[in-house]
């Protein structure tokens, strides 16, 4: 066996795995999308454009817009707080960064439902935040803050955060800090500096984590579900409806696949912009 | 205006417990091209960081043209530094990398192109002004990171091991390069290097450094024929010692003969040692001091001939340097015997 084949032999497990338990699955769900659906939920097997065509309807399709406008907003907050944590603990002494990264990221190891109903607790009329606010004297009136938009968003930022965290990091721990001293001692502010050398070569880390919150909260459902109260849907939601209340597989189907379209093409736009930035050998010669 | 250009005033630097810099005091003159020359660890980059602004000195001052700059910023210090490991813009363009202190000094567009082309002419790296940092060879890079701080025109421009990472071939032309550089642009140079055959070859002036301090200032001349301590001395060049013990009229070799020297003041009391460059020695001549021994090795430099002699008043081999045309009349042969004699003024004495 040549040592070239032994990386492809060490690879099928796992693409067996992915193959056969991921992707023929979700390629049978999402065939679906091109049948009628039956009279009482089944499924009718004629063909037919229409339940794609229904994802465009308007009214559809402003639930998908709303959608990427929370997970967009969520994406952009958690990248500001993420990236400026990860510049904090880059800045830190060596030996005390993956203490540090270790705290930043603890959080995510318990469990999604337990840290969303968290911040129920948190935010909610006879909540924490409501009962410091008259603690400290505060007598008027308070905004709804749980069952809101906002709440879905501050749900999704604190959730995805530790990822934006981790994808900053990695770039700004690599930077040779005499790059930044060569910024200042050619006449450049420690704010110019910021601008114009540490974060363009920070920028693919931003990007990773942008993308990332953005996918994981487009399609999130468990969020919008507890902390929007069923104020509005986001697309996970109906998509969830589809199959398990409404009864409309193909439509549910139809949905999931622009919504894998949109994730599929960020990822592999995440990805290509990834490898550009780490000189990938297309960029070399020129 | 009396005072000197760059005045280095005791300064100190401490990390923790360690001592870098010590109590080192240091004048440079305008136009100046400055080698600072030690071992590893010395602190020769802690001097140049302290002058360029990146590191706070723990005591002291530091005035260029008569005015303290120690507590400004880097970036309003009017010196460059060209960092060790070249600090290069990996995000941006040969001209961007160049251009960007130009940038900072907020000069016309105009004016920052035209000196950008103009110096990329210089370092002859046109047509590859379009190239990012990975795209280029170490010597590419180096010329690179050289224009980048030669094109703000500082009045200083500090080096740290400029050419510490070229191959053999290209350092000895660069060595020349900057030089030149120097010379044409009027621009005080301070070299950091390791390499005491570079040190000499560039500088107008040397200082020794070791453990933090200065051991010797002076020009490339005085440095090598009359070096000031046993250490300067083997640094620099070769140089063979030879154990003496003192007599009442002198110095006498371990064969108790009479070993003349220059008359180096000597303390009382101390072990001390004779010093003689190899170029001194003359394989079969006579003169004041002389030695002889077995020819144990000899190495071919092509300019030159290093004879290995091993003899009874010297532990390790004594080099003598013979000359091709030298070697030509009179061709040593190992396993021979020869003698080898130089003068009392090429005699140095040093405490052991
Ligand atoms: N940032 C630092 N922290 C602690 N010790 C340092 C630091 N920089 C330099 N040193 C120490 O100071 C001494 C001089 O270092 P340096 O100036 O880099 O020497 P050189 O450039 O001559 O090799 C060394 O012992 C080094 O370990
Ligand atoms: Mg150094």
């Amino acid at each position: 066996m040549s040592a070239d084949r032994r990386p492809l032999l060490l690879m099928t497990p796992a693409m067996i795995w992915l193959f056969g338990l991921m992707v023929v699955p979700c390629a049978l769900i999402l065939v679906l999308a091109f049948f009628r659906r039956g009279l009482y939920g089944g499924i009718e097997y004629t063909w037919t454009l229409e339940n794609l065509a229904l994802v465009f309807d308007p009214l559809y399709f402003q639930i998908f817009l709303k959608s990427a406008g929370i997970a967009g907003l969520s994406a952009a907050i958690a990248c500001v707080l993420g990236y400026a944590a990860a510049y904090a603990i880059a800045a830190m002494p060596r030996r005390h960064q993956p203490m540090l990264l270790f705290f930043a990221v603890l959080p995510f190891w318990s469990n999604y439902l337990v840290r969303t109903y968290a911040w129920i607790v948190l935010l909610n009329r006879e909540g924490l935040i409501v009962n410091l606010a008259r603690w400290v004297g505060y007598e008027g009136e308070l905004p709804q803050m749980l069952y809101s938009e906002q709440a879905v968003v501050i749900g999704l930022v604190y959730n995805y955060l530790p990822f934006v965290i981790l994808s900053c990091y990695a770039p700004l721990s690599r930077l040779n800090p005499e790059v930044n001293e060569a910024s200042r001692d050619l006449g450049a502010s420690a704010w110019t500096t910021f601008r114009r050398v540490t974060l363009p070569m920070t920028v693919p880390g931003i990007a990773t984590g942008f993308v990332f919150v953005f996918v994981l909260s487009i399609g999130n459902f468990v969020t919008p579900a507890l902390l929007g109260g069923g104020q509005f849907q986001m697309i996970g939601n109906l998509v969830y409806a589809q199959f398990l209340t409404a009864n409309d597989w193909p439509f549910g189907a139809a949905l999931s696949m622009v919504l894998i379209a949109v994730m599929l093409g960020l990822l592999m736009g995440q990805a290509v912009m990834a490898d550009r930035a780490s000189g990938g050998k297309g960029a070399r010669d020129g | 205006m009396t005072h000197p250009f760059l005045s280095i005033r005791n300064v100190s630097k401490t990390f923790g417990s360690v001592r870098a810099v010590t109590d080192l005091s240091l004048d440079i003159a305008e136009n100046e091209f400055f080698a600072l020359l030690g071992a590893s660890g010395s602190g020769k980059t802690t001097l140049l960081r302290m002058l360029a602004g990146f590191e706070d000195l723990t005591d002291g001052d530091i005035l260029l043209e008569g005015s303290s700059i120690a507590e400004l910023t880097p970036n309003r210090r009017p010196l460059n530094l060209m960092f060790q490991s070249y600090a290069l813009f990996p995000h941006m363009t040969v001209t961007q990398n160049i251009a960007y202190g130009l940038e900072m000094d907020r000069l016309p567009k105009a004016e920052t192109a035209a000196r950008v082309s103009e110096i990329l002419d210089v370092i002859q790296l046109g047509h590859l002004a379009k190239r990012k940092p990975d795209q280029l060879s170490g010597g590419q890079r180096q010329r690179v990171a050289l224009a980048r701080a030669l094109v703000k025109r500082p009045k200083v421009l500090l080096l740290d091991e400029p050419l510490g990472a070229l191959d053999k071939k290209l350092r000895s032309e660069m060595q020349l390069e900057l030089k030149r550089l120097q010379h044409e642009f009027g621009i005080t140079f301070i070299v950091v290097t390791h390499d005491q055959e570079e040190a000499l070859v560039m500088a107008d002036r040397i200082a020794i450094m070791k453990d933090g301090a200065l051991l010797q200032v002076g020009t490339p001349h005085e440095i090598y024929e009359n070096p000031g301590t046993r250490f300067a001395a083997d640094f620099i060049g070769v140089m063979n010692f030879l154990p003496v013990s003192r007599t009442a009229d002198g110095f006498a070799a371990r064969d108790g003969s009479q070993m003349m020297s220059r008359g180096n003041a000597a303390p009382a009391g101390t072990p001390f040692v004779a010093a003689v460059r190899p170029e001194r020695l003359r394989v079969g001549g006579t003169g004041d001091n002389s030695l002889t021994g077995e020819i144990t090795a000899l190495a071919y430099h092509g300019l030159d001939l290093l004879v290995h002699i091993s003899t009874a008043i010297a532990d390790a081999p004594v080099i003598a340097r013979m000359t091709a045309d030298e070697a030509d009349g009179n061709a040593p042969v190992v396993g021979r015997q020869v003698t080898a004699s130089w003068s009392a003024k090429d005699t140095h004495i040093f405490p052991e």
